[in-house]
């Protein structure tokens, strides 16, 4: 600025401070448009529920922990918005579009197959992160694990797959016993499968098999009472998300009708049935939820390959085992990776 | 000052800013520079040994976990099959489900290759399925090296798996055969750091992504997408052992990368840091450097300019007052105060000045001294520059005057150019004999001229002088009379001298300052010539007695002159025959 010449120094001194009130004005009108553009682009999670709100309590909490994983927390940098279907899996598809409608950053399916194929059928565009226990690939969701394709990945957890294993344990508890229960809904798409598992496994294991057809909680009671008469070793449940939500319910009802009973999830012993073996949600939730991070931060669903979570757990109930008078043989109790007393 | 010659202030500032940008930024430059590359050498090296260490111990803690494993299943063989060891062998086999969670099933063949054991996470347990496994590749090769590492496979395409097979030290105590979830390198593998960002992956013999810390990486088992893990560690290993290499990551990021081999299984663990964040020291360096340089510039040109104002100003004043000098203003002072070469400078300046005054008051003293002082009194005067003796006092001299006879009746009729062309050649002829003799030309006043000698200069006998220079006057302009008589019949040239005291000295107003006598003598000398003839140089008595018998003289009768109440006894030169 001093080597200028005198005279111009000045105007060149004006232009400047012209330039940079220009540019602070423009910057200030820049942040005064981008704060509020900032508040409405917040990213929404459209969170597509079977259930309730309460039954889906502790996958949720996991869903949350996942999210903050990659960075997000409700309300701060992401909207969640719930439709849930009460336990009337009919109303999936409706909600799903509901949601897609809505034209929501991603929806997550959390909680079986219905839900992340009534997802699908909602959107072909709106990423779907899904949640499920079952095989993707032979559920019809996704063509491939590694690759998905299209808007669709996900979780999903082995308890399907290990259906059979819960009349193997339910057998080790009741040696002396050839006929067990078995419940399927049969409104499940996984059901066919299941039941196609656990005839292979009765044959194996030389058992025999009563099938229980069930897909309204009204029955439950009914159903017990059945296997009661039937005098059956045990009851044992297939793989089921509307099963597995109703925990407490059956726990109840087990105990009600003294039944030893087997389902997939951990609530059921926890609220007083004998045991449980399947596919870990916690963890199989937290990993949705670090998916469904992923994809807000815009990494594209065909790139992330389904994963299964591969952790199975079994969970033994000391206390109900006693009223029923049952004892567990050492080799279960070893392996348990919790046991109730 | 407008007429100044172009500024040459940027050129003063060029040489000052270059001379303090070399000694301000050559420094600076030649210490980032070498920093800069020793630097970069130091780090690599740094680097190579880190990334090697860090290389290493990725493959130590992923081999431990293949070791973790070989030490679960070498329980299983340890003790021989006999009939009725099934039920704890079964029961080892589940707590070894429950202790490994890597390891999906098991499988426990006895001596004779026969499955005695099977305990699956997903499927059913077997007892004494009896499936013949001696052709078992596992089996063969665990018998042989007692343990054998199969390929890695991804269930569905996706998961990556591994069989282990584990040979107790004797055949009877069978192999163990398990299935392994390679998915559980990944908290392993999400332990490693290197550096802040760097990290480590683990690729399989033919090149397969086994564990990232980024497992969809994995489970998307994209040959295409792992083609630059490949290609980095073909770029390691082709640098000598333990050098790290330059390459790509799959997200394009340049990275440097180290690998060291896990034995057995033969996968490569590569560690690698981005290069940014590996040379980020370098870089920093280099920034300061250049922060620096660029702080040195703008000082040196700061400084530059302050020297070059500093300079300024001062050469300014110098050269205001120089130019005014040269153009004759004397009397400009140079004032300057900076109390340094400047203004010693200034001072030599002024008295320069002061000189040249005092020189050119005299040398124009001595051109006026010159219009009536004899050539070598003036050159006297100038060379020793003393002009007190034109002081005025009162001194003895000899003035001679002398005039042309008939003039005025000739200059009333003649023509103007003949008049000036007359008084040219007379007053050049008696210039030329005033010289020669140096007397003092004091005045020409028509056709008169009076001349002094012994003053301002005293010279040695100046009557005789005078007397011999009056001769010579005689002797040029009657030459010249010969012509002029052709004009004029009557004209005719006569000289009077007279010595005695008279005052001296210059007279006259400021502007005209003469050199002139006053006193009797002159009148005497002036009187004396009227009354000389045509050819005649009349004397009067002192100048006479002073010449003696150094020249011929004749008294001739005193005669009654204007101004003197007594007659003034006269002499004539008597002239010497014309040679």
């Amino acid at each position: 600025m001093r080597f200028m010449p005198r005279t111009v120094a000045p105007a060149a001194d004006r232009v400047r401070r012209r330039e940079f009130i220009a540019l602070a004005g423009g910057a200030a009108s820049a942040a005064a448009w981008m704060a509020p553009a900032r508040a409405q682009a917040l990213p929404v999670i459209g969170y597509l529920g079977s259930e309730s709100p309460e039954r889906y309590a502790s996958r949720l909490s996991a869903f949350r922990e996942g999210l903050a994983e990659t960075g997000y927390a409700e309300g701060r940098n992401v909207a969640i918005e719930f439709r849930w279907a009460e336990g009337q899996y009919s109303r999936l598809p409706a909600l799903a579009v509901e949601l897609a409608n809505r034209q929501v950053t991603v929806i997550v399916a959390p909680g079986g197959a219905e839900v992340a194929l009534a997802a699908k059928s909602a959107t072909t565009t709106i990423p779907i992160v899904f949640e499920m226990g079952g095989n993707p690939i032979a559920l019809g969701v996704v063509s491939s694990l590694s690759r998905p394709g299209g808007n669709l990945t996900g979780v999903s957890s082995l308890s399907v797959e290990v259906s059979r294993k819960r009349l193997e344990f339910m057998h080790e508890v009741r040696p002396d016993t050839k006929k067990f229960a078995v419940a399927v809904n049969p409104t499940s798409p996984t059901s066919n499968s299941q039941l196609k598992n656990l005839h292979a496994a009765a044959d194996a294991l030389g058992l025999e098999l009563v099938v229980l057809k069930n897909s309204d909680e009204q029955e439950f009671g009914a159903m017990f009472t059945a296997v009661r008469e039937m005098q059956a070793g045990g009851l044992v449940f297939s793989s089921d998300p509307y099963f597995a939500y109703r925990s407490q319910q059956l726990a109840a009802l087990a105990v009600r009708y003294a039944v030893p009973a087997m389902t997939q999830s951990r609530d059921f012993p926890l609220a007083g049935g004998l045991m449980s073996y399947g596919g870990d949600f916690g963890q199989s939730h937290r990993h949705t939820g670090i998916y469904a991070g992923r994809v807000l931060k815009g990494e594209k669903p065909s790139d992330l390959p389904v994963q299964r979570v591969t952790k199975v757990e079994l969970f033994i109930n000391l206390k109900a085992a006693g009223n029923l008078g049952i004892s567990f043989p050492p080799s279960l109790l070893g392996i348990a990776d919790r046991v109730i007393e | 000052m407008s007429d100044l010659p172009v500024a040459p202030r940027t050129s003063l500032f060029r040489k000052y800013f270059l001379a303090l940008f070399a000694a301000v930024v050559a420094p600076l430059l030649i210490a980032g520079g070498s920093e800069a590359w020793f630097g970069y050498h130091d780090q690599r090296a740094r680097l190579n040994d880190l990334l090697d260490a860090e290389a290493r111990l990725a493959a130590v803690k992923i081999q431990d976990f293949i070791e973790g494993l070989h030490d679960q299943l070498s329980w299983t063989v340890q003790l021989p099959w006999t009939e009725n060891t099934g039920d704890r062998r079964r029961l080892d086999a589940l707590r070894l489900l429950r202790q490994a969670p890597a390891v999906r099933s098991l499988s426990l063949i006895d001596a004779s290759g026969k499955e005695r054991l099977f305990v699956s996470r997903i499927g059913l347990n077997r007892i004494e399925g009896g499936d013949d496994h001696s052709t078992n590749p596992a089996v063969i090769g665990a018998r042989s090296d007692r343990i054998w590492f199969g390929p890695v496979t991804f269930q569905d395409g996706s998961e990556p798996f591994m069989t282990i097979a584990v040979a107790g030290n004797r055949t009877a105590v069978g192999v163990a055969v398990a299935e392994i979830n390679l998915k559980f390198i990944w908290e392993v593998i999400l332990g490693i750091r290197v550096g802040r960002t760097g990290e480590a992956f683990v690729l399989d013999r033919p090149g397969r992504l086994v564990a990232h810390p980024d497992i969809s990486l994995v489970l998307r088992a994209d040959e295409a997408a792992q083609r630059p893990l490949q290609a980095l560690r073909a770029a390691i290993l082709a640098r000598p052992t333990g050098q790290a290499a330059i390459g790509q990551d799959i997200t394009d990021k340049t990275v440097l990368a180290a690998m060291a081999q896990i034995p057995g299984v033969d996968w490569s663990v590569i560690v690698k840091q981005p290069v940014a964040e590996a040379f980020g020291p370098i870089y920093a360096a280099l920034l300061r450097t250049g922060v620096l340089l660029i702080a040195g510039a703008v000082l040196a040109a700061a400084l530059a300019y302050w020297l070059t104002q500093r300079m300024i100003g001062p050469i300014r004043v110098l050269e205001d007052g120089v130019a005014r000098i040269g153009a004759g203003q004397f009397d400009h002072r140079i004032s300057l105060a900076t109390s340094d070469e400047f203004e010693r400078l200034a001072t030599r300046f002024n008295e320069m000045a002061s000189e040249l005054s005092v020189s050119q008051e005299r040398s124009e003293r001595i051109s006026r001294l010159k219009r009536f002082l004899a050539p070598q009194v003036a050159e006297l005067i100038d060379r020793t520059g003393d002009d007190h003796v034109l002081d005025g006092r009162r001194v003895e001299v000899v003035v001679v005057f002398c005039d042309l006879r008939g003039f005025t009746a000739f200059s009333a009729q003649a023509e103007p150019e003949a008049i000036i062309g007359v008084l040219r050649e007379y007053y050049d002829a008696l210039e030329r004999v005033v010289t020669t003799h140096g007397a003092t030309l004091i005045n020409f006043f028509g056709d008169g001229v009076m001349v002094l000698l012994n003053a301002p200069v005293s010279c040695s006998d100046p009557a005789l002088r005078a007397v011999n220079m009056a001769i010579d006057m005689q002797r040029s302009v009657q030459k010249f009379l010969v012509s002029w008589r052709a004009l004029h019949p009557r004209l005719g040239f006569g000289v009077g001298l007279a010595m005695g005291p008279a005052t001296v000295g210059r007279i006259g107003s400021e502007g005209r300052l003469n050199y002139t006598a006053i006193g009797n003598v002159v009148n005497l000398a002036s009187r004396l010539c009227s009354s000389a003839e045509d050819s005649e140089i009349l004397i009067d008595r002192i100048a006479a007695k002073a010449i003696g018998s150094s020249a011929s003289l004749v008294e001739l009768d005193a005669r009654v002159l204007k101004g003197f109440d007594q007659p003034v006894p006269v002499f004539a030169v008597v002239s010497a025959p014309t040679p």
